[in-house]
């Protein structure tokens, strides 16, 4: 449908048009949040509870308001109220939990390293000394951390309830049959931005903030509740967003204080979170245990699946996500049951993490199929056709698309699946084992609302507007190349304008859905301002139109649209999905337990292609995420302090270069015209949902062992 | 505590040998008079009649060259090379994502050579030049490794980038872009989030073998 | 971080001077001093940067090899000399940190530089090191990355440094130099156990400063190999990590050196080990034999008991490596 999106059978880094916004990136002259310059900057560190329970029983803010440089210490003391915190309390029903945390409310401590106190200098290194010499002293209450083992504690989140397709806990009946527990450790989001905010109050109710988020409006939309602003007097700038993958997806208490400390030094406030705060601050992904149980016919025909799936909480704000909606939907099985429980802890709240629940219920699904592969001795890609799902085995509704047998075939050509072993720890390499393994997803394929505004000037450039933000996937590149296409004019005659809140409006760049909703919205603006064009000239047949030349002859300045875009009514009929499949190579050294990745192949089946170049990158991007999940990324708590002990860059593992092959990202490239006209559904998530599986499941294959504890390090292969 | 502050090192310190610290001294009658009556600073900072006084104290003289331009600044022994860089200058290309060594994000050439400059106190930047993202380019034409960037997608949300390519120029300098193995190896500490790591090193390649001067 | 004072005396002995005095830190590379002033783990009053000071050399003299305290870890690992004559030494240097930290770290800061202990990271945390007296929060905690030889009631730190693994297994030697002259400190002595005094990291006396480091000459050039395990391919630290150099003449082990790291609160040498291989064959066999005698008095905590497994192998595939069985 795009002409720049055709692309070869195996994309190369090189392929399709290099991002729009490339240039002020490699340039060093795009500005993320805590960037801007303003007159009389002041700079904000936050202080950490040492306890994980309790109340503060006194704070000494004495030296740190003495030393040089500072302005302010805020504490829940002193703090000016946030009328948005008064809620009125209903004493006849009391809440449960009381919702986001409150920054410098009162003297309770949720978790460690609960912001107790803010100093705020004319400097940060003053800031962060200032910060040093704050002394609080607590009340200390006992409490857990310990994240559960089983089903037993925790209560049920929407969606949660038991729920059983067909008959419940049909797999027991199955001649060929496995019962099997998967956790994953808390995983954290760790952009390499570190979250940042500057905010300044313009008068006493009209504020600016430049913000790390996904979605300028909903931002704009939570600050104004907070403070009870009018939305219009709050004005969100995230022009550039330095990742996120889910952790700016809401407002967060430092962005409050933030704000709280602006008013208090009536100077504006930058206040960068540090590497350790990222850690308790932003959210992260839940630790979450899970037990699959899973059972076949001995032809491979699936009988039954059980899934059950304990995340953790917060005491105080509950999370829950879909680590189960992919076994009532990935295959068609006809009895399936689910269990989902939250269990409060005295953590952080978590949030969604690219993948979100579905990487973590695709890792236990994923590994227990290959693990019936082994046991049934079919090959687990047959095993993935003989179950396909032909429609929705969840809600029975034909799928928008769905190519992924394509994908299965692709994949495995690409990978040389023939090569692999069907005996685990058959192969060597150099003295290394070699296994294959395979793993794959599928997410939904949303299409939320979004409105653009088109202008097209008398220079002949078009301008599109809308609110959006873009963490990285390149959405400015794949909106111009839609625009391109639709106007018939070059990309370099585009200006794509986004991540300012006054901007039209566009939902957070979450869920995979930009593309599909913004590129939607795209699409119908430009398609009507061509529209416009046309009527203008009055014959409405030219396709390719000079635009600049239009205007000039009917003496305008310029001609715009503004449309508001969304699924039609015909959307409800279909179950939409993107789907994906990741094949990996690895190696095992026999008796040290490293694990290299010799060779990846990802095969998406997300639609049409919008934008080749960005679209290859996310889901190598996502595939490397998956590694790192598969292999090293676990955020670790010491219980009896309730705090994280690798809390940084050093002790968290995230891949590096050298952990990394290059990495094969195919695309099926067939389009979904349900979803919207250019055919295109989402990607970020299904870059990463089931790689852990297929990670794991070579490892098995070049080992013989089964690592069902993420992630898979060496001391468990020896 | 105030003490200490306010009095850095006293006229009779050995040290005061270093031409630096001379240099310091020398730059304000104002400051030697204070630092030969402390209680007078130590009231003044107490009763935070001059905050400049107290602060001033803290400061040394800094020279160096930024991207070929020559900067005279006052600074904290304390402030890293990173916060001045991006604080003092508005030389925000230059990224802090970890502020420990962790991550690579600040790397920036001292004398030319890559280093985390999280980890470089702007004091001992003293005499040297540095190198920033925003020095790589002549005007409107690009660093080969920028284009190379750009067009091998090295990057997606940008924030690692401009540590990416300082490193990557470094590594072509070095001589430690041999092979991709290499590369990767050499380009470790540079973290990337987005997972950019193979087209970066798809660029490396592409400018290592096209033989361009770095 | 604290303010402090700075000062770059021009000579070794204004430096000396400069250094005598409490609260003061010597500053070379920084990369670890500056992040602990940061974390607040360490609040000197004053930085003594010694860069001044022409301690930059690396020489070949009659009998060894001379490397200054301020040479860059980067710079030695690429050195001819050093790859020539001690090619473990630039691998285990080029198994640490990253290229840019490389650049900055020297030499005589590498020794200097403290364990990555996380309790001892986190002023909120007890360490006996950071703080005597409060405890060690890694005992009965999070000890995956801890000591499993040489461990005290007090602390169960390991030290960090890949190049030290290499100079113990080296036999070289730390010239000190402090108000009474210069010292001369075997290297395998420098570091220390924790001992009732883990706080205590190495032998320098108060003072003190590092000039340079001395390796003697050997035969092992043509049979070095240093093999780091860690939980990524690049830029972390060893969970365990092994120097192996061998003197093998017709097939035949003459001569031996074994260190580890990652093991213990300091450089761990395997003198034992080191014994048992010579006279033997270069086999794996030889080699298994002399892991299993390495591991004698090893013990594991909740975290790290893995590390009784994960050593011997290193230990055998290290040899392997230098043996060019692999």
């Amino acid at each position: 449908m795009i002409k720049e999106a055709t692309i070869s059978a195996i994309p190369t880094s090189a392929d399709g048009l290099s991002r729009v916004d490339g240039r002020a990136k490699v340039t060093g002259s795009a500005r993320y949040s805590a960037e801007y310059k303003l007159d009389g900057m002041t700079y904000a560190v936050l202080v950490g509870s040492t306890i994980t329970k309790g109340s503060i029983a006194s704070i000494d803010t004495k030296a740190a308001e003495k030393a040089p440089g500072v302005l302010a210490v805020v504490t829940y003391l002193n703090a000016p109220k946030v009328p948005g915190y008064q809620v009125a309390k209903n004493p006849a029903k009391p809440e449960a939990k009381s919702g986001p945390l409150k920054v410098f409310y009162d003297d309770k401590i949720m978790l460690n390293n609960h912001p107790v106190a803010m100093v705020i200098a004319d400097t940060f290194e003053r800031a962060q000394y200032g910060a040093s010499l704050v002394k609080a002293t607590y009340n200390k209450e006992a409490h857990d951390t310990k994240p559960p083992k089983d089903l037993s504690k925790g209560t049920e989140p929407w969606g949660g309830k038991e729920f059983s397709r067909g008959t419940k806990d049909a797999w027991q009946n199955a001649p060929i049959k496995l019962e099997q527990e998967y956790t994953i450790p808390n995983e954290f989001h760790n952009p390499m931005e570190l979250h940042a905010i500057i905010a300044k109050w313009d008068s006493d109710d009209k504020l600016t903030v430049w913000d790390k988020t996904q979605g300028v409006k909903a931002t704009r939309g939570d600050i104004a509740k907070v403070f009870k602003l009018k939305e219009e007097d709050v004005q969100v700038n995230s022009q550039f967003v330095g990742g996120a993958f889910g952790s700016a997806l809401q407002v967060w208490p430092h962005e409050v204080a933030a704000i709280i400390g602006a008013k208090v030094v009536k100077r504006p406030v930058k206040l960068v979170l540090s590497r350790p705060d990222m850690f308790n601050s932003v959210g992260y992904r839940p630790y979450t245990w899970q037990k699959i149980g899973i059972g076949a016919t001995a032809d491979g025909k699936l009988v039954g699946i059980t899934h059950e799936a304990a995340g953790q909480t917060s005491s105080y704000e509950d999370f829950a996500e879909g680590p189960i909606n992919t076994s009532k939907g990935l295959y068609a099985c006809p009895n399936v049951t689910t269990h989902y429980k939250i269990v409060s802890l005295d953590v952080g709240t978590p949030t969604w993490m690219r993948g979100p629940g579905e990487a973590t219920g695709a890792f236990a699904l994923e590994s227990a199929l290959d693990e019936l592969s082994y046991k049934l001795k079919v090959d687990p890609i047959e095993l993935r056709m003989i179950n396909y799902a032909k429609t929705d085995p969840d809600n029975g509704k034909p799928y928008s698309s769905k190519y992924l047998d394509e994908a299965y075939e692709m994949g495995a050509k690409q990978i040389g699946w023939k090569d692999r072993k069907v005996e685990p720890a058959q192969t060597m390499q150099n003295g290394w084992l070699v296994g294959y393994g395979m793993g794959g997803g599928m997410f939904g394929a949303y299409r939320d609302k979004a409105t653009v505004k088109a202008v097209m000037a008398a220079d002949g450039i078009l301008t599109l507007q809308t609110a959006v933000s873009d963490i990285g996937p390149g959405t400015g590149t794949a909106m111009t190349l839609i625009a391109a296409e639709r106007m018939g004019i070059s990309p370099d005659k585009i200006k794509f304008e986004m991540g300012e809140s006054s901007l039209p409006d566009a939902p957070m760049q979450g869920g995979s859905a930009t593309t599909a909703t913004v590129g939607g919205a795209v699409y119908d603006a430009c398609t009507d301002l061509k529209q416009k064009f046309q009527k203008l000239m009055g014959n409405g047949g030219a396709d390719k139109l000079d635009y600049a030349k239009i205007l000039k002859d009917h003496n305008l300045p310029s001609l715009d649209v503004t449309v508001q875009s969304s699924l039609g009514a015909d959307g409800q009929k279909y179950s939409m999905q993107s789907w994906s499949v990741h094949f990996t190579k690895v190696l095992v050294h026999p008796t040290t337990g490293v694990v290299k990745i010799d060779k990846v192949v990802c095969v998406a089946d997300s639609g049409t292609i919008v934008s080749p170049k960005t679209a290859r990158s996310q889901i190598v991007g996502g595939a490397i995420g998956g590694i790192g999940m598969a292999l090293m990324e676990e955020g670790v708590i010491d219980h009896r302090y309730g705090r994280y002990v690798n809390n940084n860059f050093a002790d968290y593992h995230v891949p590096v270069n050298a952990d990394i092959p290059q990495i094969e990202a195919l695309f099926v490239n067939k389009p979904d015209l349900q979803i919207n006209k250019m055919g295109a559904k989402g990607m970020g998530e299904i870059a990463l949902i089931g790689m852990a599986a297929a990670v794991a499941n070579a490892v098995y294959n070049a080992t013989g062992k089964r690592v069902r504890d993420l992630p898979i390090t060496a001391d468990k292969l020896i | 505590m105030e003490n200490e502050k306010i009095c850095p090192g006293t006229l009779q310190d050995p040290d005061l040998q270093d031409p630096s610290r001379r240099n310091f001294l020398k730059q304000s009658s104002l400051l030697t008079a204070v630092a030969l009556t402390p209680v007078t600073a130590l009231k003044a900072a107490d009763e935070h009649i001059d905050e400049k006084i107290a602060g001033a104290l803290e400061k040394m003289p800094l020279k160096m060259e930024v991207n070929g331009k020559a900067y005279k600044l006052s600074v904290e022994p304390r402030s890293t090379l990173l916060d001045i860089l991006r604080e003092q200058l508005d030389l925000t290309g230059t990224k802090k994502g970890c502020d420990h060594g962790q991550c690579g994000a600040c790397t920036v050439h001292v004398d030319g050579t890559r280093v985390n400059s999280c980890l470089t106190l702007g004091i001992m930047a003293n005499g040297k030049k540095v190198t920033t993202i925003e020095g790589l380019a002549k005007g409107d034409e690009l660093h080969p490794m920028q284009e190379a960037f750009l067009k091998h997608d090295g990057f997606q949300c940008g924030y690692c980038t401009p540590g990416q390519i300082m490193s990557a120029v470094a590594c072509i300098k070095e001589g430690h872009a041999n092979s991709e193995g290499q590369i990767r190896e050499y380009m470790s500490g540079n973290i990337c989030r987005c997972g950019a790591y193979p087209n970066i090193v798809n660029a490396i390649l592409e400018v290592k073998n096209g033989g361009l001067s770095v | 971080m604290k303010q402090f004072t700075y000062v770059k005396p021009a000579t070794q002995a204004l430096a000396l001077t400069a250094i005598g005095k409490p609260g003061t830190k010597i500053i070379a590379g920084g990369t670890n001093l500056v992040d602990l002033m940061k974390k607040g783990v360490t609040e000197p009053d004053r930085l003594v940067d010694i860069n001044s000071l022409p301690l930059k050399e690396i020489s070949t003299t009659k009998g060894g090899l001379h490397i200054g305290a301020l040479a860059l870890n980067s710079v030695v690992s690429e050195n001819a000399s050093v790859i020539k004559l001690q090619p473990l030494l630039s691998m285990a240097l080029k198994a640490g940190a990253s290229p840019q930290l490389r650049n900055m770290a020297t030499v005589g800061g590498n020794m200097m530089q403290r364990t990555r202990c996380v309790y001892f990271y986190d002023t909120a945390m007890p360490c006996n090191k950071r703080a005597p007296g409060t405890g060690c929060g890694a005992m009965e905690g999070y000890n995956r990355m801890h000591a499993i030889f040489g461990v005290s009631d007090k602390c169960i730190a390991v030290h960090p440094s890949d190049m030290c693994v290499a100079l113990a297994a080296l036999d070289a030697t730390v010239i000190v130099t402090g108000k009474k002259g210069i010292r001369r400190i075997p290297f395998t002595q420098f570091h220390r156990l924790p001992g009732d005094t883990p706080e205590l990291d190495n032998r320098l006396a108060a003072g003190e400063m590092i000039l340079s480091v001395e390796i003697p000459d050997n035969n092992f050039a043509k049979n070095s190999y240093y093999l780091k395990v860690r939980d990524r391919q690049s830029y972390a630290f060893a969970l365990v990590s092994v120097a192996a150099a061998l003197d093998i003449q017709n097939g035949v082990i003459k001569r031996a050196r074994l260190a580890m790291g990652g093991v213990a609160h300091k450089p761990w040498r395997l003198l034992d080990a080191e014994k048992a291989l010579i006279g033997k064959p270069a086999t794996e066999d030889s080699f298994k034999t002399a892991a299993l005698i390495a591991m004698q008095g090893a013990k594991g905590h909740e975290y790290n008991a893995f590390k009784l497994k994960l050593a011997p192998a290193t230990i055998v595939e290290a040899l392997k490596h230098a043996s060019g069985l692999v």
